[in-house]
């Protein structure tokens, strides 16, 4: 992966803000008329969600919801150019999340490379900063890594398939109010 | 990233030792000590755990939050 791609997104995510345990949010950010395309990205989900349940009823709630996801990804993946390198199809995926969901490759110190060889698997850790279904959880009061977390692994899975042609894994790591930690297992 | 325990506030209860994945904090005579401050990459689950909100992150991203009620921001506007 090259340096200037890794740095242009890390600059995304640097800020000199300084954020304490008692801060309280007092508005929602960005401004609602900001999120149109949120908006309409939670539709379309709800929709498929919906869809999905019907074919497959019964099958528990994960499975339905990865697929919802998955088939979206899919979806909206099919107009996006194909790419065969995992950069390319980082750059087309983060496209394609705009508005809902934003993310940075990221590595622990440690590591040397962004893309991680351990235990015969290859990897990529993915920082998940801003998430639709993350925030939709908290406002209901669920807790995250459930069967909603399913439609985002669904949906960047299917989407890294259509974009690259591969088969992919993705696996969540940690959660957390502001950002989760996902491993993106290519194969 | 940096990252300041509030000596003064911390209890020593470990909580945010062990919630860290990236083992960002160790506990060095009943405190906690951001150790690896680089390895953090900001979900902000330790400062949802500590009971002593003695956290404090410089430099991290906000995540964007759709979930704030207008109503209630008003009423703690009032307050605050
Ligand atoms: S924000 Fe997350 S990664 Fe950073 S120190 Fe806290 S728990 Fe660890
Ligand atoms: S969770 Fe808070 S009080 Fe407990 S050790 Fe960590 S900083 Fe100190």
């Amino acid at each position: 992966m090259s340096a200037g791609y890794i740095d242009e997104m890390h600059e995304a995510f640097h800020s000199d803000l300084v954020y304490r345990s008692e801060d309280i949010p007092l508005e929602c950010s960005p401004k609602p008329r900001d999120m149109e395309h949120t908006l309409h990205g939670v539709m379309k989900l709800n929709g498929l969600v919906i869809r999905s349940l019907e074919e497959i009823a019964g099958r528990g709630a994960n499975a339905v919801t990865y697929r919802a996801g998955k088939k979206f990804g899919h979806e909206v993946a099919k107009y996006f150019q194909k790419r065969e390198d995992v950069e390319g199809a980082l750059h087309e995926l983060s496209d394609l999340l705009r508005g809902q969901y934003s993310f940075e490759v990221w590595k622990p110190e440690d590591k040397e490379t962004f893309i991680i060889e351990e235990n015969g698997e290859t990897f990529i850790y993915l920082v998940f900063h801003d998430c639709i279904v993350r925030q939709t959880l908290r406002r209901n009061g669920l807790d995250q890594g459930g069967p909603l977390c399913q439609t985002l692994f669904g949906y960047v899975v299917g989407a890294i398939e259509e974009i690259t042609g591969r088969k992919a894994k993705l696996e969540i790591v940690h959660t957390g109010p502001n950002a989760c930690l996902k491993k993106l297992v290519l194969k | 990233m940096e990252i300041h325990v509030d000596k003064d506030a911390c209890v020593g209860c470990g909580l945010c030792v062990k919630d860290c994945p990236m083992h960002v904090y160790e506990l060095q005579d009943n405190v906690s000590v951001a150790v690896r401050p680089n390895n953090c990459m900001g979900c902000l689950s330790c400062h949802e755990i500590c009971p002593a909100q003695a956290l404090e992150h410089r430099g991290i991203y906000a995540a964007r939050r759709h979930y704030i009620d207008i109503k209630v921001c008003e009423m703690l506007r009032k307050v605050v």
